[in-house]
């Protein structure tokens, strides 16, 4: 008993010596805000440019950082020289001196490794998070602060010259793309969700987050169950062994701009999916090519009672998800595939109950011609040659006769 | 309406000249005229009119979804689903039509009179053959053919209804009720069902659009529009042009029935109208009046 109350007592004497808080810890910036409080002090940059050294007491007291003295940061100015006469600071701060691991992870990133390239406009540690006005990222004012994230990027990732000057992309900006996302909608999703935020790298670095083979985990990341029917699927295992032309994530749902896919701008919305989502790659010479699906799947769908429904806008007729699964699609030779043999006659029967045995045998995906594999194929290839022969000569016949007796009824009315 | 049947062309005009001249007299509205369909035929017929015009319309809607003429069918919500369910609903009407038609021409005698005059004969090939060798100006001048009750243009089209009929309803049926039918039979048949029921249908609707509106209304005989489907009637001229033998049976009915009958009175296939009052009629009716009239004048117009 005697022992909780003396830790209860410890405990209060840590929280009250954490609560006291300046002026009594505080460094002494008095000598240094005497010259910066004045609100016109300002200097020029190499360019020309006019830069305030005005720093707001308040604000910065109020910062994160508001017990520091103005020289654990501005570690370069080393004596009184620069206060006593004027003289001109040494620029730049250390921060990581005391972030040691946020700039490990800094240095590795990509904003660093454009500065040492010389792009003026990377972005600093200051660039981000501030300088004087530092909050903690929890904190709403932080412009590190989920809801504030987005804008803080976009400073410069939505800015048009910095977009035209890095080819960062036509046409909207990421930002404005993310602003109508579904994952824009939820608040808890920023930039640095998909990007990393220090050790944010580039698109081609394999380590990136955002490098094509590693979209499915960084997704997976807040997706996991999805993530592990991917995998397994045949889209995510050829995507795992680095074909580029296998879809990710990305490929079907969007980048920046992901919506829900009850939203009609949404690629995998039911409206859309077959229209454009699918057949981006199962329409596309170069890829039906590589991968042998040289059949046509697409263009039968389309011409099938399924495809001419759904092209109409039924959404109740079959899209290519209907048959294929979504996220776990698996070529028909698998076992767990929806289209497998023994799996067919309960996918149809999803739509179609009482589905027979006779659904699950011949050819889906058919395409009508008389020099054709499957036998349905042969015979509507038949159907439709001798059809079409007939048309031309009934219907043909029916107008040249027609004609005649049209042609002599008015040459005998000829008075 | 007096005609001549040797030289019909130069009488025709003479008459016709005379006629123009006295307008609405009691010759032009006395002439006689012969019915063609029942009103029960005329139903049966606008029936079909109907339920063709939408399976036509909603069919192709479904094998041209992006055609600018499907739009008002695509931009409606659910417009997909509603055109499937009205693509069944007329073709089940025309099973239905079709079974009456039958029931029809079994049970009634004006039906049977029309299932034997629409037999085929020898008679009809030779008519084809002499139309023919009219139109290619063989006969010179051209012979004036008597077709009977039906001719052969029109048994040849009844003959196609009937048979597209059944293929429609046959493969149609198929497509409806797939899933037992695919107990039995195996999936090739489906699609061979969807691709007859597609070729069928142009071919239908292609002998509609250049068989039976030649017929009935760019034919320079009828033009603008034989008017039976809907008054029921065919003028002698019509009649003498299209169903001479038909007439010349009619007439000789006529000839006989009326040692018996009262001279006032009319005769069986025949009605004899009086003069009508323009003032008495309704609004439609005396457009009506008006546009039949017109349309008989363009129709019998022989050049300037």
């Amino acid at each position: 008993m005697k022992q909780t109350k003396a830790a209860l007592w410890g405990v209060a004497a840590v929280v009250l010596l954490c609560t006291m808080t300046d002026p009594v810890w505080s460094a002494d910036n008095t000598l240094c805000l005497g010259c910066h409080q004045d609100e016109g002090l300002s200097k020029q940059d190499a360019l020309g440019r006019k830069v305030t050294l005005y720093v707001a007491e308040t604000e910065f007291k109020q910062s994160v950082h508001g017990r520091l003295s103005c020289t654990d940061c501005h570690t370069r100015i080393t004596d009184d020289a620069h206060a006593a006469g004027g003289k001109k600071a040494k620029p730049g701060v250390e921060c990581a001196g005391c972030h040691e691991k946020a700039a490990r992870e800094y240095r590795q990133g990509l904003h660093a490794r454009a500065i040492v390239k010389g792009t003026e406009k990377a972005a600093h540690c200051y660039d981000c998070h501030g300088k004087h006005a530092i909050y903690g990222e929890k904190n709403a004012k932080s412009t590190v602060h989920p809801s504030n994230l987005n804008k803080t990027c976009n400073r410069c990732h939505s800015d048009k010259d910095i977009v035209k000057e890095h080819a960062l992309g036509k046409g909207p900006t990421p930002g404005e793309l993310f602003e109508d996302s579904v994952h824009a909608q939820t608040g808890a999703v920023t930039c640095v969700s998909c990007h990393g935020s220090h050790v944010l790298k580039s698109l081609i670095d394999p380590q990136s987050t955002v490098f094509r083979s590693n979209v499915p985990h960084t997704c997976g990341a807040c997706h996991p169950e999805i993530m592990k029917e991917f995998e397994e699927s045949i889209h995510g295992v050829l995507a795992a062994r680095g074909r580029s032309d296998s879809p990710t994530c990305t490929t079907c749902h969007g980048i920046h701009g992901i919506k829900a896919k009850i939203h009609p701008d949404s690629p995998v919305n039911e409206r859309r999916i077959a229209l454009t989502t699918c057949p981006q790659c199962h329409a596309a010479e170069q890829i039906s090519k590589e991968y042998g699906i040289t059949k046509g799947q697409v263009k039968s769908y389309y011409d099938s009672f399924h495809g001419l429904s759904y092209r109409g806008g039924d959404t109740f007729s079959a899209n290519c998800a209907s048959c294929h699964g979504v996220h776990d699609i698996r070529p028909s030779s698998d076992p767990k595939s929806m289209i497998h043999k023994d799996n067919l006659q309960r996918t149809c029967g999803a739509c179609h109950p009482g589905a027979s045995v006779n659904f699950s045998k011949g050819k889906i995906h058919t395409i009508a011609s008389i020099a054709g594999e499957d036998f349905g194929e042969k015979v509507v290839g038949w159907i439709r040659t001798i059809y079409l022969i007939l048309i031309v000569c009934v219907i043909g016949g029916m107008t040249f006769f027609n004609f005649t007796d049209w042609l002599r009824k008015t040459v005998d009315r000829k008075p | 309406m007096t005609v001549n049947p040797d030289g019909r062309q130069r009488d025709n005009f003479k008459v016709q000249i005379s006629n123009i001249k006295l307008g609405r007299t009691e010759k032009g509205s006395m002439a006689k005229k012969y019915l063609r369909m029942t009103w029960n035929e005329r139903a049966q017929h606008l029936n079909l009119f109907i339920n063709f015009t939408i399976l036509v319309i909603t069919g192709f809607a479904l094998k041209y979804p992006e055609a600018f003429w499907v739009e008002p069918i695509t931009d409606v919500p659910l417009g997909m689903t509603f055109r499937g369910i009205l693509h069944r609903l007329s073709g089940v009407a025309i099973v239905f039509l079709g079974g009456y038609h039958v029931l029809y021409l079994i049970f009634t005698e004006r039906g049977r009179g029309i299932l034997k005059g629409m037999i085929p004969s020898l008679k009809d090939a030779l008519d084809l053959w002499e139309t023919l060798k009219n139109n290619f100006f063989i006969n010179r001048p051209a012979k004036n053919l008597k077709m009977g009750r039906f001719n052969f243009r029109e048994k040849f089209e009844y003959v196609g209804l009937i048979w597209g009929t059944l293929v429609m309803t046959v493969t149609g049926f198929i497509l409806w009720f797939k899933e037992a039918w695919l107990t039995i039979f195996p999936m090739w048949t489906y699609d061979a069902a969807r691709a007859i029921h597609f070729y069928e249908a142009i071919l239908a609707t292609l002998t509609i659009i250049v068989w039976h509106f030649y017929s009935v209304i760019f034919n320079p005989d009828v033009y603008p529009m034989n008017w039976a489907w809907i008054t029921g009637e065919m003028t002698e001229h019509e009649m003498e042009l299209e169903h001479g033998l038909e007439l010349e049976k009619l007439k000789a009915e006529e000839k006989k029935t009326l040692v018996k009958a009262d001279e006032q009175t009319g005769s069986p296939g025949a009605q004899i109208y009086p003069m009508r009052d323009a003032g008495n009629r309704s609004p439609v009716g005396r457009i009506y009046g008006t546009v039949r009239d017109l349309n008989k004048n363009i129709k019998d117009w022989k050049g300037g």
